[in-house]
């Protein structure tokens, strides 16, 4: 096996099997439906036009190209959407680095040619994303091959492996043809997914956000910045943006559709689902600065005469946040709140013993409670969660201290 | 409820100064930086009101080239060297990014070289202020309290109205100054190297190369789309059209003052400061040094910043204000290094400031016909642009522009000597 450039196969000679010059190569095409890495053909621009060479013609690779047949049995090139072009969709264009959670521009490409009987197997290897291809770039054809060898050797190469490149691609027509899912993208973490989906420009975030699972997107627009999450909303669909907003803590959920204009959160409304619906107009009636505008209302609350086995089933059958599981809420006569139990003694205790035993008295706050005082609290009491209560003293929801968090940050 | 309604609307009101004062408006007003007031003031002191002819079609040029950079922005949501470097390869875009580098370097010295000259005027050694300068502007980007301060520049920058105001208590022959704008300029000056390059020099000032990638980064950055544009378009009309009436009562105060008493050159601040004489009398020189030193200021806190993520962007190094050092090295580098260096130029003892001011200015003219190429290019890019690719009338002013530039600079180098 020998390593190829991409930028050094691009304008080389190709001979065919008669030995004569018959054009140069203008293009290197992958068919991802047919197979994820190796090259399917070359775009030859001969004197009789621009030529299909497949591969499987492919003699070797390298400053001159030869091949096993005849020019004459190469067909004409016609474009083609199915198709990834090398130089026109990943030489000096965006892509994701999934393992460097990155977005970063492309130097050049490295394909790998491997002897398979009487012809070479050419296949994508790597994406250049350092010096080393910035250089080869710049001085090709300005010094002699071997100089340039040289020089290159010195320098430490900068690759990610093509399993780690996730391509960017606009058009959802040609995603699907190119079988472009962000895959590598959707395993990150929420946080890491939303940084690169900041440093992307907005046709690119749509992109991702139209593909990517509806769980993997809620978690990560919640992350991020308020101001992208209103353009990257915007730019959905109103059905896709509610299968999203859907899968939101209800007061991310409420926070986001608080910004939009009301158009725009009302056609969002309209296509939710009616208890998610119902939960958000609810949030949005709030001063999104006090405590009812912080709180969600998915959180874990039992009766105070259960026990722990009770308890460790309300929490088999909750499907909110990681966030709202660490205190489950005990509720006594006319729902009013009464106790707060940790997980922590949940999880250590029999499960027979009543709930009442392991009790800590809750500390709450009122819905019109404003952000300072909230931060307070969770200051002053150590908090992991703080109960909004009605004036009926019922639980109406919890914070979740990672709200604070990102509160007290947003203050600065 | 009548309270009620006068609240909305005097909140209507302030959105709409603030829908007006965008990315546009602040890229006007960094236009008027230290080596715009000078090269103005040269015009005026040098050649009176001969040089007016310029400013109509500098305006229209201005207006097609601002509103090309900030509606690829807008269209494509990408800066100006992303763009170039996705259409156009790597070794063109290294070449662009060099010669933008090294330009915009002459920019930066001009510059601190404004801040040397307005505090010269209280006689405030460079040698302390130039490095305080720099270190101010350095941490003020790096900290990432440059945001809170731009409002305060942009305030400052209301200084210019004070030329309009000396400009209108100069006195000067109207007559001739509304004929000279609108008379078409003598043949003579072709022949005449210093006219040729004052010519350059003006529209390299006014069209700097570095604003388009600013400005269309600013776009890009406030998140303006092609939906939303409109509002933008007239954010940029109204700022070059700013622009270009300070510039225009700028050069008619210096005609009207210096010139019309014989004084026909501009050695240092204080002979540039007495354009303002007719508004400010003997203070003319405390009102001239707080411009200057604030358009300078404004202008050296964005120049190197805006160099630094241009560069990377185009060739694929890590930016942003964001990321660590040891994260964004290149970035850090370069964004420290054009400061430094910049402000240490400024340092040479007896350096000539108002001449590195005034031939740094001629510099982005000579680079601007290069900058434009790309630009048009990209702009009629049916690939890139769809429906919003340049019109017919857009693509003649810019094409016109960028003939007019590479002719101007070759006859200023055949009639040198």
């Amino acid at each position: 096996m020998s390593l190829v450039a991409l930028s050094e196969l691009l304008g080389a000679t190709v001979r065919d099997a008669t030995g004569s010059v018959r054009g140069r190569v203008r293009e290197i095409a992958i068919a991802p439906q047919d197979h994820p890495t190796r090259i399917a053909y070359l775009i030859v621009n001969t004197t009789d036009g621009e030529r299909v060479l497949p591969s499987s013609a492919l003699k070797s690779c390298g400053a001159t190209v030869r091949t096993v047949d005849n020019a004459s049995d190469w067909d004409r090139y016609t474009a083609s959407d199915g198709v990834l072009l090398l130089k026109r969709d990943l030489l000096d264009q965006q892509i994701i680095d999934v393992h460097g959670r990155k977005v970063v521009r492309v130097n050049d490409v490295e394909l790998d040619s491997t002897p398979v009987d009487s012809h070479v197997v050419l296949s994508v290897l790597a994406v250049d994303v350092g010096t080393r291809g910035a250089i080869r770039r710049l001085m090709q054809g300005l010094v002699p091959a071997f100089t340039m060898r040289a020089l290159l050797d010195k320098i430490p190469p900068r690759v990610i492996p093509w399993q780690y490149v996730d391509l960017l691609e606009t058009d959802p027509a040609r995603r699907v043809k190119l079988k472009i899912v962000y895959e590598g993208l959707s395993k990150l973490h929420p946080a890491d997914i939303a940084n690169i989906v900041e440093d992307l420009p907005p046709a690119e975030r749509e992109s991702v956000f139209e593909t990517i699972d509806e769980e993997v997107a809620a978690e990560a627009l919640e992350e991020i910045d308020p101001r992208v999450q209103v353009s990257i909303v915007e730019s959905l669909d109103s059905d896709r943006a509610a299968d999203i907003v859907e899968e939101m803590d209800p007061d991310a959920a409420a926070d986001l559709l608080g910004d939009l204009t009301e158009q725009t959160s009302g056609e969002i409304l309209e296509e939710m689902e009616p208890d998610e619906r119902r939960e958000v107009r609810q949030l949005l009636e709030f001063g999104e600065h006090t405590a009812a505008g912080r709180m969600t209302t998915e959180y874990v609350a039992i009766s105070d005469v259960s026990a722990v086995s009770d308890a460790v089933e309300a929490l088999k059958s909750f499907e909110g946040s990681r966030e709202a599981l660490v205190t489950i809420y005990l509720h006594g006569i006319s729902y009013k709140l009464v106790g707060a139990v940790p997980l922590v003694k949940i999880a250590i205790s029999p499960p027979s013993t009543p709930l009442r035993e392991l009790s800590e008295p809750p500390v709450s706050c009122a819905p019109d409670t404003p952000d300072d005082e909230v931060a307070a609290l969770f200051d002053k009491y150590n908090l992991v969660t703080l109960a909004v209560v009605d004036e009926h003293e019922r639980l109406s929801g919890i914070i979740t201290a990672d709200d604070v968090i990102t509160m007290l940050r947003h203050r600065r | 409820m009548p309270t009620k309604f006068s609240l909305k609307s005097w909140k209507a009101r302030i959105a709409l100064l603030l829908a007006v004062i965008g990315p546009g408006f602040i890229t006007a007003n960094v236009d008027n930086d230290a080596g715009g007031i000078f090269t103005y003031s040269l015009a005026g002191a040098q050649f009176g009101y001969t040089l007016l002819w310029l400013m109509i079609p500098l305006t229209i040029s201005l207006i097609v080239v601002q509103e090309m950079a900030a509606r690829m922005g807008a269209v494509t949501g990408k800066g100006l060297s992303d763009l170039i470097r996705e259409e156009f390869g790597f070794r063109l875009t290294f070449f662009v990014m060099v010669t933008l580098v090294v330009t915009n370097f002459g920019n930066v010295v001009a510059e601190f070289a404004g801040i040397a000259s307005s505090l010269e005027l209280f006689h405030w050694s460079k040698y302390i202020v130039v490095p305080v300068a720099a270190f101010v502007v350095w941490a003020l980007v790096v900290r990432g309290t440059y945001q809170s301060v731009e409002k305060i520049f942009l305030a400052a920058s209301g200084f210019y109205i004070c030329y309009i105001v000396a400009g209108l208590l100069a006195h000067p022959d109207w007559k001739a100054a509304a004929f000279a704008t609108v008379t078409r300029p003598e043949a003579a000056g072709i022949r005449n190297y210093s006219y040729l390059t004052m010519v350059i020099a003006i529209v390299g000032t006014t069209i700097a190369p570095w604003m388009q990638f600013y400005l269309q980064a600013s776009v890009v950055e406030k998140g303006v789309t092609a939906r939303q544009y409109r509002a933008s378009r007239w954010d940029v009309i109204l700022g070059c059209i700013f622009t270009d009436v300070v510039a225009w009562f700028i050069i008619v105060a210096c005609a009207a003052t210096l010139y019309a008493n014989g004084h026909h050159d501009i050695a240092d601040a204080s002979d540039a400061a007495q354009a303002l004489r007719p508004l400010a009398g003997e203070y003319a020189y405390l009102l001239f040094a707080a411009g200057l030193f604030n358009a300078s200021l404004f202008a050296a806190s964005i120049l190197p910043i805006s160099t630094a993520y241009a560069v990377c962007e185009g060739l694929g190094f890590e930016s942003g204000l964001d990321k660590k050092f040891h994260e964004a090295p290149v970035f850090y580098w370069l964004y420290t290094v054009l400061i430094v260096a910049g402000a240490g130029v400024v340092l040479f003892p007896r350096l000539p400031l108002i001449y590195v001011q005034y031939i740094t200015q001629v510099a982005n003219g000579v680079v601007l016909p290069l900058v434009l190429v790309f630009m048009l290019l990209l702009t009629n890019d049916r690939e890139l642009m769809g429906d919003h690719a340049n019109s017919r009338g857009f693509n003649i002013v810019a094409w016109t522009t960028v003939a007019v530039m590479i002719v101007l600079t070759v006859l200023a180098a055949l009639t040198r000597h």
